[in-house]
Formats: structure tokens, sequence, C-alpha cells
């Protein structure tokens, strides 16, 4: 239910059961079910918190069958934000019984910007290094292993001063968050993020201690590391002026709009119970809470994902006439996007009014494509299941472009597209990128795209 | 997982079955059994899972012992026999989303699960029918017409989740049955798998069809306690022309009422015709804010369907009457975004109640429309008098009423005020000629209201069924018969 008003989120007690989420959950409606849906979830939960029911492997795995899409949520007439008890029972999970070495390894590889980049560089090593018939016959998750993008050659952020003049008269300063993605496997989407940006007459900052967002964190129930990345990033985006802060990413997105937010009261709601004082520190460097609450607020009002920016100054974006025109052009609409940001109306109209691309809507293109963080990795089978349906549909349009605004689900699309297959040879972008590419005059060099 | 406190008393089974149900886990010799039949991917009974088919939408929850997703008709039947010889309880479900505990296995045993038998088999709109698995979701049955230019009339307010197994079971109506009718009118013929095993069929793919009982008829509505549906021949209609939609406010909610029988009693028969009152249109605005009138003591949704001019004619009419009836706002919607706001705005109500409290009570009393004025004055003041808040919504063209009252049954003291002022609505409704339940069904709630509306003959008539067809009680024990 697409509600304006934004009502106060409701106690668990309040699911009245009806069922109304099962209609909007994409593994349910892959699986059919009941315990692969949102309602089961959360009657798990209760029974958990009621202690009728103990931790236990298949509950972590019941728990965790899900994409996070935050469909659910939106969908509930009960107002209950499934997305929060989910976060906190991933986090009861892990606490009671640990996590899998591989995402073990990907917690401590987020959890510091120095690890990611060094983890991007042996990854670029063993892309290199991975011989053609390993990469044929293997998958990560539901995706064969020579589908997936190259890394950049150096990290996007590396690559960039952190203050990009606008092009032309300045009017205004926006900050760029770029998101790990960005930085270490599409260059292309901040290259062209950049560009826009600084073509409609923005200087961009790039915070150089910008880190990753935390999400991936909070998914698998590594709050305390969530939330020193959340430190981190307040910290690096809140000590410049500017009129907005930009993603393109709308994942980290949510991040900044509602995640810190809601963190950061819920520490405070514990401090207090606990009488802590507000003006104590969660840590002696970090400011206190209720600063930190003011910082996470002002943040969060001013994030905007890229395209819900762009298709509110498209009337200043000037188009190269001679570009030639992109027939059957998909669009992907991520869960973010759509549940977050609600920029999904707006991107169909911006699409629709792009002079140089025709666009060619697929029945289905706010329908999840079963990526998902890591869900595309966990649970392989159920994420092919959700892919097929959209690979059907996009195929139906004979689609040969098509653009999502989330990393995840790029790598995702991508990488179920077998590229040797005439039907299936569509290319995926970030829509960004596209209208970079059709601007009248290039303000960055276009390094174009793989 | 807890087996929460019933709201009404159980009523006894029928003597002479419960003791003799198999108790506990299933033993592993059956477990074989049933995994020879299905394989073990479709045969759960992990504590964990288990609890995920314990619930349906209404509030009373019990544990089976086992869960099972058949996918052909063989299977069911395989499994029916295993369940008769050893006596143990099968309940059917499919989305789970009955509002009154339908599927929920109250003597626990077997939930046979039909969500994973969701094929389409036909589509044959030249003859006017579909065939379909029970498990196809009732909105995806719209989906698969659209194109054709038809639809399938019921549509419950589940209708996008729930499948049409489970609509034939509890004999679903929704907003426009007024004009096209239940489930029941749309079931042209059914294979049924009865308690014994055997694979019957009855009806066929014609409209006129008189060859020996209606047993589709017997079927729809009996809560999964005679058999269980494997297959569905449904009747689909060509969608209309037209669809114009009128929003109506009123000062006095008596006029509101009086309006929609004068209309139906003109000879116009809408589409839909939905009431709200004041409480449920303020709490509508509050929530979505969409310019309602929040002093309005009652609000009518009117929808019209057909050709262009006939729709035209008739909703001259109607406004005709509407203004007779003091009506003071009238609008038409001006286009389908328009029409799907006002939509919104009325299937928003339950949700918009869900966020007043825990727990909302929703029954679904049906009056004839020439009483619904009456019945809608006599909820109020039974509310009142139990210092209860209640909404009125209803379907009212057919006088199917939705009383709603917001509660939190952790407090016993007002659950118990709640539970006597559904007493008293149920016996208002019955006094006025009306009936228990005009779409969610009985199930175990509203069991020990039957005599309001039966005498003992008839009740035992239904008993009597009941025994020739499922001799050892093991399909939905525990429900209405």
């Amino acid at each position: 239910m697409n509600s304006p008003i934004k009502t106060p989120v409701k106690p668990l007690k309040n699911c009245g059961k009806c069922g109304l989420c099962l209609g909007a959950c994409p593994v349910y409606k892959v699986l059919k079910e009941e315990q692969a849906s949102p309602r089961a979830r959360l009657q798990l939960i209760k029974a958990y918190e009621n202690q009728t029911l103990e931790s236990s492997v298949l509950l972590k795995e019941l728990i965790s069958k899900c994409l996070m899409c935050g469909s659910c949520a939106k969908a509930c007439p009960s107002g209950i934000n499934h997305y929060e008890k989910f976060m906190e029972m991933r986090e009861n999970m892990v606490k009671d019984l640990g996590e899998t070495p591989v995402i073990k390894s990907l917690i401590f590889l987020l959890a510091r910007e120095s690890r990611i980049r060094m983890g991007a560089g042996i990854a670029r090593l063993g892309q290199k290094l991975t011989p053609a018939f390993l990469a044929n016959k293997y998958c990560i998750g539901n995706i064969p292993l020579k589908q997936f993008s190259p890394l950049n050659p150096i990290p996007f952020r590396k690559t960039v001063a952190t203050r990009i003049p606008a092009a032309g008269e300045k009017k205004g300063s926006l900050v760029y968050f770029t998101g790990c993605a960005t930085n270490v496997l599409y260059e292309d989407t901040g290259i062209s993020t950049i560009g826009v940006l600084t073509h409609l007459g923005y200087e961009v900052i790039i915070p150089k201690s910008q880190t990753c967002c935390g999400i991936p964190l909070m998914f698998h129930g590594a709050g305390d590391q969530a939330m020193e990345n959340m430190m981190t990033n307040i910290a690096a985006l809140g000590s410049y002026e500017c009129d907005g802060i930009i993603v393109d990413c709308t994942t980290c997105g949510a991040a900044l709009k509602d995640e810190y937010p809601a963190l950061i009261e819920k520490q405070i709601k514990k401090s207090m119970a606990n009488k802590d004082s507000l003006k104590s520190a969660p840590h002696p460097s970090h400011p206190s809470w209720d600063t930190l609450a003011a910082r996470a607020q002002k943040i969060a009002e001013k994030t905007m994902d890229i395209l819900s920016f762009i298709a509110a100054h498209k009337q200043d974006l000037v188009f190269d006439k001679t570009y030639p025109k992109l027939c059957n052009v998909a669009y992907h609409a991520p869960c973010h996007s759509r549940n977050s940001f609600n920029s999904l109306p707006l991107v169909q109209m911006l699409l629709k009014d792009l002079p140089f691309i025709e666009y060619t809507p697929t029945p289905d293109e706010a329908e999840c494509c079963g990526g998902g963080g890591t869900f595309f990795y966990e649970h392989p089978k159920t994420a092919k299941k959700i892919m097929d349906k959209k690979k059907a549909h996009v195929k139906g349009v004979q689609a040969k472009y098509w653009l999502t605004d989330c990393p995840v689900c790029r790598i995702n699309l991508a990488g179920n597209l077998d590229s040797t297959n005439a039907l299936e040879d569509i290319r995926v972008f970030h829509p960004i990128t596209l209208i970079h590419n059709a601007l009248k005059k290039d303000v960055l060099k276009n390094k174009g795209h793989q | 997982m807890t087996h929460d406190s019933a709201p009404h008393k159980i009523p006894d089974p029928a003597p002479g079955h419960t003791s003799e149900y198999l108790q506990g886990p299933i033993p592993d010799p059956i477990k074989g059994l049933l995994i020879d039949i299905v394989t073990k991917d479709r045969y759960l009974d992990r504590q964990e899972e288990l609890a995920c088919y314990a619930y349906d939408s209404f509030w009373e929850e019990a544990m089976p012992d086992a869960v099972i997703f058949p996918e052909t008709a063989a299977e069911v039947s395989r499994i029916l026999k295993i369940a008769s010889l050893h006596k143990i309880p099968v309940t059917g479900r499919g989305a789970g989303t009955s509002l009154c505990s339908a599927s929920v296995p109250l003597r626990h045993g077997i939930v046979l699960c039909f969500s994973k038998m969701d094929k389409i088999i036909e589509i044959n709109t030249r003859d006017r029918y579909i065939i379909v698995e029970p498990g196809v979701i009732n909105a995806d049955v719209q989906k698969a017409l659209a194109p054709f230019g038809f639809f399938y009339p019921p549509d419950p307010g589940s209708m996008n989740i729930s499948t049409i197994g489970g609509n034939i079971a509890q004999n679903a109506g929704g907003p426009r049955c007024l004009k096209y009718g239940v489930t029941m009118d749309y079931v042209l013929g059914m294979e049924v798998v009865l308690a014994t095993g055997e694979i019957v069929t009855f009806g066929s793919r014609n409209v006129k069809d008189v060859t020996g009982y209606k047993l589709s008829s017997l079927f729809c509505g009996s809560e999964g306690t005679l058999g269980l549906v494997t297959q569905a021949i449904l009747k689909v209609v060509p969608r209309p022309e037209t669809a114009k939609t009128l929003m109506v406010t009123f000062k006095d909610l008596d006029d509101t009422a009086n309006a929609v029988s004068d209309i139906i009693g003109s000879g116009i028969l809408p589409a839909a015709m939905e009431l709200m009152d004041k409480f449920t249109l303020n709490a509508i605005e509050d929530s979505f804010g969409l310019g309602l009138d929040r002093e309005a003591e009652g609000s009518l949704l009117i929808e019209i369907d057909g050709i262009k001019e006939a729709c035209e004619r008739e909703m001259a009419k109607i406004i005709q009457k509407l203004k007779d009836n003091n009506a003071v706002h009238i609008q038409e919607s001006a286009n389908d975004a328009d029409r799907e706001r006002l939509w919104t705005a009325r299937r928003s109500a339950y949700g918009v109640f869900a966020k007043l409290a825990p727990d909302i009570v929703s029954e679904d009393v049906t009056v004839p429309v020439s009483k619904v004025p009456e019945m809608t004055r006599r909820i109020k003041r039974i509310a009142k008098s139990y210092g209860l808040t209640v909404g009125v919504l209803a379907h009212a063209g057919d006088g199917n009423m939705h009383p709603m009252i917001p509660a939190d049954r952790s407090n016993t003291e007002e659950w118990a005020r709640v539970e006597k002022a559904f007493d008293q609505i149920f016996e208002a409704a019955a006094d006025l000629g009306g009936t228990l339940s005009g779409e969610h069904g009985i199930g175990q709630a509203k069991a020990r209201y039957l005599p309001l509306v039966m005498n003992q003959d008839s009740i035992n008539l239904m008993t009597r069924i009941k025994q020739a067809i499922d001799p050892d009680n093991i399909l939905n024990p525990g429900k209405f018969v």
C-alpha cells in the first residue's frame, strides 16, 4: 500500500496474519511454501521471543531465506516493520549459532575500507589467474563465474578528486556516496554520475573517508561492525556543506535514509533503559548519542537517489541530437528503489521522456530479481527460479538494454544472461550511464563499458 | 507454539471419534509410506516448519504433525487412504487466508497444502470456462483471462493471494458478487478426493447441467469437511465495456443505508455498493489523506458496469435516488486512476483498522438489504453498550455487513466484552431474518451460533451428510460439523 502519510511502526502482536505479505514476497511467489513467507517469519520470531521455539540451524535458515527487499513491510496493512524485525532476528541467530565461514569473511572484508580494497585486489588477481575452463564450469551462487563483471582496475574513488567542479555556472554542491560496488566493480556508474551531475551545474564532493554503508553487515547480524561503519560514514558525509547527498545504489541509500536514524534511535532507547546519559558517547572518540542522532537525521533528509534527482532536473539536461536512438530498452526496478525511495513512477516518466531511448516496459519490471545482497549466493536454486521468470519477460519484449539502478541487481541480471545466446545478448547498465553517454558534451572522459 | 485459548468453546466432536485419532507424531512406518508417495521434498515434519502451518488469518492456532504438498489427485488419494486407515485427521490448506480457522488443524494430524498444485489446465473463452488446479491464485486466474477480455467474478479481499481451492471450500464472495454472484455460481464442475481416497467428479463444462445431484453446490462452502478439490471447472464472463464509480457522502447513516435499499429496490443492480460509516471513513482519511469528507456520517462507494449507454442511464437513476435520500456530495470518478484511488480507500479499510489495535474482530453477518439500516443501528447500539469502538463497513447492496471491532486479546476483560457484543450482533442478525456469515464461513468459532438460524433437524441433516461421506471424521475435524 502506498501511503503518503507515515504511520508509526506497530509491534509484532499487531500482525493479524492476514497474508497480504505473501502476495508481495518474491520468495513465496516462486516457492509457494508458507515457511518461506514473511508471515511465517514473523510467527517464528514470535515463537522464538515467547521461548516456545529455540534457535536451530533450520530456524536460522528459514529466517535467512529472505531477500530483505522490504516489499512485505510496504504491503502490510497493520504497519509491521518486517524489515527491522528480520534484521534483529538475524542478529539473534548469528549470536546464538554463528555464521558460515564465507559470510564471516565477507563481514570481515566489508568492516574496514582497507580490507575491501585488499579483497578487491586479491579478487582481481584471482580473475586474471582463473583458467578459462574453470571459469566456464564454476558458479558463485546461481551465476557462472565467467559471467561476472571484471573488477575496476583501480578503486574508483582513488581515480577522482575529492571536489570536482561544476561544468559552467555552479548551482550548488552535492556529496556523492559511491558505495562499494561503484568503487570496486562498476566505475562506469561512478564516472557517469559525476558526468551528469557536473553537466547539471553541480560541484560533486566525494569524501575519501567514506566506507561500506553497513547494510550487508546488518543483514548478517553483524550489528557492531555495522555501527562502526555508520560512525565512519556519518563523520565523512557530515563534514561537508552541501545541497544533497547522492547515492547511485538505493540499498546504500536506504542505509543513509532509514537505517542509520533507526539504529541510533534503538541505541538511545537502550541507553535510556540503562539510565545512561545521552550526552555520553558510544566510544570516547565518537560524538555523543544525541549529536549523532542529529547528524544522522540531517544526512537522512539530504539523501536522494540519483534517478529521482535526475528526474527532478531533467529539463536541464542537454542531449547530443546526433546520438543514435536506442531501441528496446527495458528497466528493472530494484526493491529498495521501489520500497525505500518510491522512485518507480518517477523513473518510468524519466525513461519515457528521454528523447534517445525507446523505453519498452516489461510486465514485471517492478518484481524482485532474486539477487538480494548475498541471497543469490546462499539460496541459488530459489534465486534462479525468481530470475528465470524475469528473464522470460525481458526476452519476450526483445530487449537490447536492461537498465537497473542497483549493483547487486546488475550483477544478478547480467550474470544470468548468456551472452553467447543471441536472444540473451542484452546489455545491463545503470540508467545514468546511458544518460551520460547521450549528453551534448562529455565533461569527463568516457571510459565506455564492458 | 502455544495453542491460544479459544474465544468460544470448541464444539464437542461427533461422539466416539476423537479418542480414536492417532495421537502425537506420525509413526515412522506411516511416515515412510507417505514419503514414498510425495518424496522427502514435499513432506515436512520438523517443529520449525510445522509452526508455519499452525495458523491462518483467524486467531485460533493448532500445530499439525506433518505437512504434505501433493501435486496430483492420485497422490491425494493415496495419502487419504493411509489417513483413513490410521485415523489421522487431514486439513486442507491453500494460502491460509481463512477468516474462520478453516485451514487450522484443530485436531492436529496432516495439513495437505495445495499451494504447489497451481497449474491452469485449460482456458476456453469460446465455451466460457477455465479449468484449474486448486492451488491457482485467484488473481492469477484474472491475469490469465485478461488478454481474452474475460474475467472470473468472485473477488474476495484476499484475491491477490488466496487460492481457488480455498475460495471453493469457503464459497468466497467479495464486493462485486452483488451483481455477479459468489463462487458457487461459477463452479461448473469439479474433481474431488473423498476421505476414503475415492476420486469423484461431478458437473461438466456446461452451464446447463441437471444430470444428477448438483454436488458442486454441496462441496462449495463445505470448508474441507467433505472432500478435497483437486481440479475445478470455472465459468468465466466477458469483461464489461465500461465501469463507473461514485463516491457519495451523507449527513445521516440511516439515509446512507436507505439509499442502498432504495437503489436496489428500483431494479438497478450495481456491480458493488460499499457502505462505510464515519469512524471507518475517518480512520482511512487518517492513514491515506485522500480528501474524504470527515464530517460525513455515512458514505457509499457505488460501481456500475456494462454497456456505456446503459451505464449512463443507470447512473442518472442512481443519482436521483441518492438525492432523494439527502446525499451531500456525489463525486463521479473521472478516469481509471481516480476510480483506483476510491477503491484503494475502500480496500484499505481492513488494514486501517488493523493498525488501531493488536486484534481486529471482523465478522460478516448478513441481512436482507431492506434491513441494512436497522442492522447498522443495532450494531452501533450493541457496541456502545459494551463500551467498544465499532466501525461499520458493508457490502451493503447484498446486506453483507462487516462490523469491525478493534481489540486486544491479551486484555481478557475487554475480550469478554467483545465476545458478548458479538453474541448479540449474531442474535440481532438472526432476529432480522439474516444469517451468520455471508462470505467468511463458520469454522469452529461460529459453530455454537448455528441454532440461531437452523433448527436441530437441519443441523442433524448436515451431520448425517458428513457421516455418510466421511465416516471416520478425518477431514477437518473440530469445525462446524
